[in-house]
């Protein structure tokens, strides 16, 4: 039988509080990075709650349990890990601390311990309740209406003057989620940076999507009660997030500073064959996944070398081989074309012949990079090199070799025609763990996004109050606001007592995010805590427009406290699930253990 | 499932900086680098605790690599100077330095981590901005219509590594041969996109530094015994050559695996050999002269081929393919069985045979003008020689980065001085500190680490005890040596660390790392007589700088490790 223990919910508070105090070093404006040294040497840097955690590599069954909520959370928003734990943690505080005073049932258990933990599942439990069936309704009643709509278009036609001041507020958000990722040192480049690269993308599949064949586009046509113009912005968002391992390229060595935007697609390899550099244009280029040589002896097969007249010399086979390369070298001449991509590697007569016929060759290509080729040049690669047709063949503005830091890349342009120009990101940092660090955090960005523009699932029942895009000035406004609408809903006459004591105590929960993001500066935390009573009490005095300043102003970093920002519509709802997720479940552990132990 | 090893827990350090042991792990990497610093640095001797080969250097591309640290704090801080150093190729030391000084400073002046970044990013962006623009009193645009500057400036690179052991005339030569090599690389017709070709470096151990010399075209190995080359008269003609990148011995690697059954008294060996010799009778019609090979030729194909007077050259390895291609112009060739169409042939203009003492190889002349040359480095012993190579290398990178920003650094800790200067005098002006959300004591304290930092790094330069001074007008760095007292120094006519100024053109100066009067430093009147002695690269100090501060700002931000020690 396998040593077992039993739970005890000193031991739950425990290893919560041990995990929150390792995400604290990092979590709010004076947060910090993590360093971490994997085993085989490599440094990594993070600041990002979910790789901390994968870190820190657990032994205890419970936060590793922990850990798992907290990747199934981040995964599906790309944000919020950190203010996961903190109010797990927060939420746990405060159920046992109210479960110690309960009054009730203490007679029923023979322990005072069995009672309290009965007492903390029953609260767990009707919070669980109480949160799956309300606190949806109540975000989308009294905290998004003070928040700020930012319509999906301002991607799209950010190029007009007209949506520059939404355009802002984007790079606002996406600066304050860098804060919060990399620190504050490059958090308004980065914003800045990938707002450019999305307008690029963004204008490119409007035009395009409709004659789009891709499955990445059908897979993500999502039904929008907005209107269907946020459904280009969030497909070009999940193709941006399917597609970025292939769209970006670290560099190091060289300050963030040196970060770029740029036109076309960077294939990761250099040229096989010598770069001639005289092109034609267009320059025509096809894609290849097999070997153009093939090995024709294989393992199964017997090949008979004979003598005599009638008897085949090896030479025969040889020169047979090669003659049929230099066959298809001969239609890919007559066809124009100029530069071959290889998903594998060819042979040194595919070079000789190559070169020969004026043709560049890519060996070893990655397929995600072919696949995007594939895509952003609308052909397909040749399966059978019997059959080229006019449909493998794409036409490119531009074939170049590229030199960055230590790499020769190959660089390629598509022409108009297809949409504006698509565009790669070069990610420049110190050393690769700065740039896996940045790349991280941008493909993150990108995920955020998706969540703030995608529609909320059925659980709400009024789906006109919330809109997507909704977002809420940072520096704890929404732990606030819900914090004074739950100590509302549970003073109002309807609700029965148990949910007025499970509402208070989701509030005082709630309100240890703000003191945290505080907590170098105790006097910002009353003037934002201050304000948001102010415009509680005074409904009709303020609109979501009343918070647009302070976004503004976490721009500059200086306001160091607005930085934790909140896409409300998808975020808060599942912290709130999630987060009493385990509270269900650790009791039912601890239930389980007594039982193996009696 | 016994050979499961259970994984063990990570090994976690609460706020790193706060470490007195990692502290002085700095301290002592700090010292370490100072030491290794400029013309008069002191050489470190690397070996293993297993024997092995010993390396003496100063340089900071050998010595960044050979230094580990058990503390992967320290770690990071090499890792991204190393970075650096192999992008740019100079100035590591320089960003290494500095980094770890400002970090020291930023420790000891006791501000918060984000206020210190914040100000670090601030002034680095000061720097950046003062040192690209036109009026920066630090900048030297670059002349190409003589080559002093660019000798200059690879002397410089070549002095500030004493490893080398070279003396003054043997740096100069070597000076001269890198800016020769560089200049042979860049091709003189341009049109459009410049494609800079390369050099090639032949180490030649054993002879005085002074027979170093640089060949236009290629210098490659031919073994002994086969270098009967006087007894043929070439024409002046340009010779046809042939190359091929795939083995003619025989090898058919791309049949497959499968088994091949062969009857008896058939020689599958001849069958092969007899079509080799097709392709040296068809090398031989087509009237080639050398034939060079990637691997491995057949002795019977070279037998025949030498007998039909082509010179062949086998072996030379994947890394001299690119320069014999550009060199030759030549197609590589892998087929056996197609015939060699005409355009893949390419041509040299002469072949020699050269005698470096044993060794013996042959000089491929470019038909025409061509961007690939070849420098031969001589020196005394193996560990110099590899110094030598280094320096080379490093040079030429620099040489280079000049094409892209045609500007230099004054060298000589002068920039590090005027940047000090600049920067105290912009803060004092303007009260940005509210900028920051911090205090103004606080944002002094910044700023007296920033340009304290600098300043240290421009005294770093001395080894023997000398005093650093920097002048009150343009903020140049001087040497004051230990038995001239500051009066002195008006009376004897000396120059600043970069040669710019003399004496008798500034009347005031002061200790470095003592407190002066804030004032906005001079920049000299473009003179024509007067030139700066001492330059450095503008690129890569740049980058330098950029690096080591945003270095700076990635440790201060760490706040916790974690250690797999799995």
């Amino acid at each position: 039988m396998p040593p077992f223990q039993r739970l005890h919910q000193k031991h739950v508070l425990q290893t919560v509080c041990a995990l929150e105090a390792v995400i604290l070093r990092t979590f709010g404006p004076e947060g910090g990075q993590v360093l971490f040294i994997r085993d085989n040497g490599h440094s990594m840097l993070i600041r990002s709650g979910t790789r901390i955690l994968t870190a820190l590599r657990l032994d205890h069954p419970l936060a590793r349990m922990m850990v798992e909520c907290v990747w199934k959370h981040s995964g599906k928003t790309g944000d919020g890990s950190k203010s996961f734990i903190l109010l797990v943690a927060s939420l746990l505080r405060t159920i046992y601390t109210a479960a110690s005073k309960d009054p009730n049932g203490s007679h029923v258990y023979n322990s005072r311990a069995a009672a309290e933990s009965a007492a903390a599942r029953r609260l767990a439990d009707q919070m669980l309740a109480f949160a799956l069936e309300k606190l949806d309704d109540l975000i989308a009643l009294s905290v998004t209406s003070y928040g700020l709509n930012l319509s999906a278009e301002v991607l799209t036609a950010s190029a007009q003057s007209s949506s520059n001041s939404d355009g802002a507020q984007v790079e606002t958000l996406l600066a304050s989620f860098f804060r919060t990722r990399l620190g504050c040192a490059h958090c308004d480049f980065m914003g800045e940076l990938v707002c450019k690269m999305l307008r690029h993308w963004s204008r490119k599949n409007d035009e395009c999507s409709p004659s789009d064949k891709m499955g990445s586009f059908q897979r993500s046509s999502v039904v929008n009660s907005n209107g269907s113009k946020s459904n280009t912005s969030s497909s070009s968002l999940q193709f941006l997030n399917d597609n970025f391992h292939a769209l970006h390229t670290p560099l190091s060595g060289f300050p963030v500073t040196c970060s770029r935007l740029i036109e076309g697609q960077i294939i990761h390899r250099d040229f096989a064959t010598h770069y001639h550099g005289n092109h034609q244009h267009p320059v025509k280029a096809v894609v290849f996944t097999m070997s153009l040589q093939p090995k024709w002896l294989n393992a199964g097969d017997m090949l008979e070398i004979g003598r005599g007249p009638y008897g085949k010399s090896i030479m025969h086979f040889s020169a047979w081989a090669e003659s049929s390369l230099e066959h298809i070298f001969a239609t890919l001449k007559t066809l124009g074309v100029s530069l071959l991509l290889s998903a594998v590697k060819q042979s040194e007569a595919v070079l000789t012949l190559a070169t020969q016929a004026e043709i560049c060759v890519v060996e070893c290509v990655n397929e995600d990079e072919l696949a995007l080729f594939l895509h952003l040049s609308g052909v397909t690669a040749i399966s059978d090199y019997r059959g080229i047709r006019s449909g493998h063949i794409a036409s490119l503005t531009f074939c170049r070799p590229m030199l960055l830091g230590a790499h020769r890349y190959v660089h390629v342009g598509f022409p108009d025609s297809i949409g504006t120009q698509p565009c790669s990101v070069i990610i420049c940092g110190l050393g690769e763990g700065q740039t896996d660090q940045y790349a991280g955090a941008v493909q993150d960005a990108i995920r955020m996004l998706r969540t703030t523009w995608e529609p909320l699932g059925a659980s709400v029942k009024d789906p006109s109050s919330i809109s997507t895009g909704c977002v809420i000035s940072a520096g704890g406004t929404f732990e606030l606001l819900l914090h004074h609408a739950l100590l509302q809903h549970g003073r109002s006459q309807a609700v029965s007592k148990d949910v007025a004591v499970v509402c208070q105590l989701l509030a005082d929960a709630l309100l240890h995010l703000p003191r945290r993001i505080h907590s170098h500066k105790p006097r910002d935390f009353l003037q934002i805590q201050s304000r948001v009573w102010n415009i509680c009490r005074n409904p009709f005095q303020s609109d979501g427009l009343l918070f647009e300043p302070e976004i503004s102003q976490a721009n500059r970093g200086e306001k160091s406290s607005q930085v934790d920002n909140k896409s409300v519509c998808q975020k808060p709802p599942s912290s709130g699930h999630c987060a009493a997720h385990p509270h269900q479940i650790a009791p039912k552990i601890t239930k389980i253990q007594q039982f193996l132990r009696g | 499932m016994s050979r499961l090893v259970r994984k063990s827990p990570a090994l976690c350090t609460d706020l790193p900086l706060e470490n007195s042991d990692i502290l002085n792990k700095l301290h002592l990497l700090g010292q370490l680098l100072r030491s290794c610093f400029g013309p008069s640095g002191r050489l470190k001797q690397i070996h293993n605790n297993i024997g092995g080969q010993v390396v003496t250097t100063s340089t900071s591309s050998v010595l960044l690599p050979a230094i580990y640290s058990s503390t992967p704090f320290l770690n990071l801080i090499l890792a991204s100077i190393r970075n650096h150093v192999s992008r740019l190729g100079d100035c590591g030391l320089f960003a290494a330095i500095l980094c770890v000084t400002l970090i020291e400073k930023v420790k000891q002046s006791g501000l918060r981590q984000n206020e210190a970044i914040r100000i670090n990013k601030h002034l680095l962006g000061l720097c950046t901005t003062y040192l690209e623009d036109k009026e920066c009193g630090c900048k030297v645009k670059f002349d190409f219509s003589s080559s002093h500057n660019l000798i200059k400036l690879a002397n410089n690179i070549l002095c500030s590594k004493p490893a080398i052991m070279l003396r003054e005339y043997e740096t100069l030569h070597i000076s001269k041969l890198a800016v020769e090599a560089f200049l042979l690389t860049v091709p003189s017709n341009s049109d459009g996109v410049v494609t800079l070709g390369m050099t090639v470096i032949v180490p030649i151990e054993g002879h005085p530094v002074m027979e170093s010399k640089v060949f236009p075209g290629l210098l490659v190995d031919i073994p002994v015994g086969f270098e009967d080359l006087e007894s043929r008269n070439h024409p002046c003609s340009p010779l046809r050559v042939v190359l091929f990148s795939t083995s003619l011995a025989g090898h058919l690697s791309e049949i497959g695996d499968g088994p091949i059954e062969v009857q008896y008294g058939t020689d599958m060996d001849s069958h092969i050999l007899d079509q080799l010799l097709e392709i040296g009778k068809q090398v031989f019609k087509d009237n080639v002269k050398i034939c060079v090979c990637q691997k491995v030729v057949h002795p019977v194909l070279q037998q025949y081929l030498r007998s039909h007077g082509v010179i062949v050259v086998e072996r030379v390895g994947i890394n001299l393919m690119q320069p014999l291609v550009q060199l030759t112009g030549a197609q590589p060739l892998a087929t056996l069985h197609s015939t060699i169409p005409h355009k893949a042939y390419g041509q040299v203009g002469n072949v020699i045979l050269r005698q470096f003492g044993s060794k013996s190889m042959l000089h491929l002349y470019p038909a025409e003008e061509s961007v690939i040359c070849t420098t031969v480095l001589c020196h005394r012993n193996e560990t110099v020689l590899n110094e030598l190579k280094v320096a080379c290398q490093k040079t030429e990178h620099v040489l280079r980065l000049t094409l892209r920003e045609p500007f230099a650094l004054l060298g000589g800790g002068c920039t590090e001085t005027h940047l000090a200067a600049y920067i105290r005098h912009q803060c004092d002006a303007a009260g940005s500190a509210s900028v920051f959300g911090c205090l103004q004591t606080e944002y002094l304290l910044g700023v007296e680490a920033f340009c304290g930092s600098l300043e240290s790094v421009a005294a770093a330069l001395q080894h023997d005890s000398e005093d650093s001074l920097i002048d009150l007008t343009c903020a140049h760095h001087w040497t004051l040596p230990k038995d001239v007292t500051q009066e002195d120094m008006k009376s004897c006519e000396r120059k600043c660390g970069c040669g710019l100024i003399k004496t008798s053109q500034t009347k005031k100066w002061c200790h470095l790392n003592t407190k002066y009067p804030v004032f906005l430093p001079a920049s000299l009147s473009p003179d024509a007589t007067v030139h700066a002695e001492v330059l450095d690269s503008f690129t890569a100090k740049l980058n330098a700088l950029q690096v080591a501060i945003e270095t700076v700002n990635v440790v201060l931000d760490i706040q916790y490790t974690i250690q797999d020690v799995n």
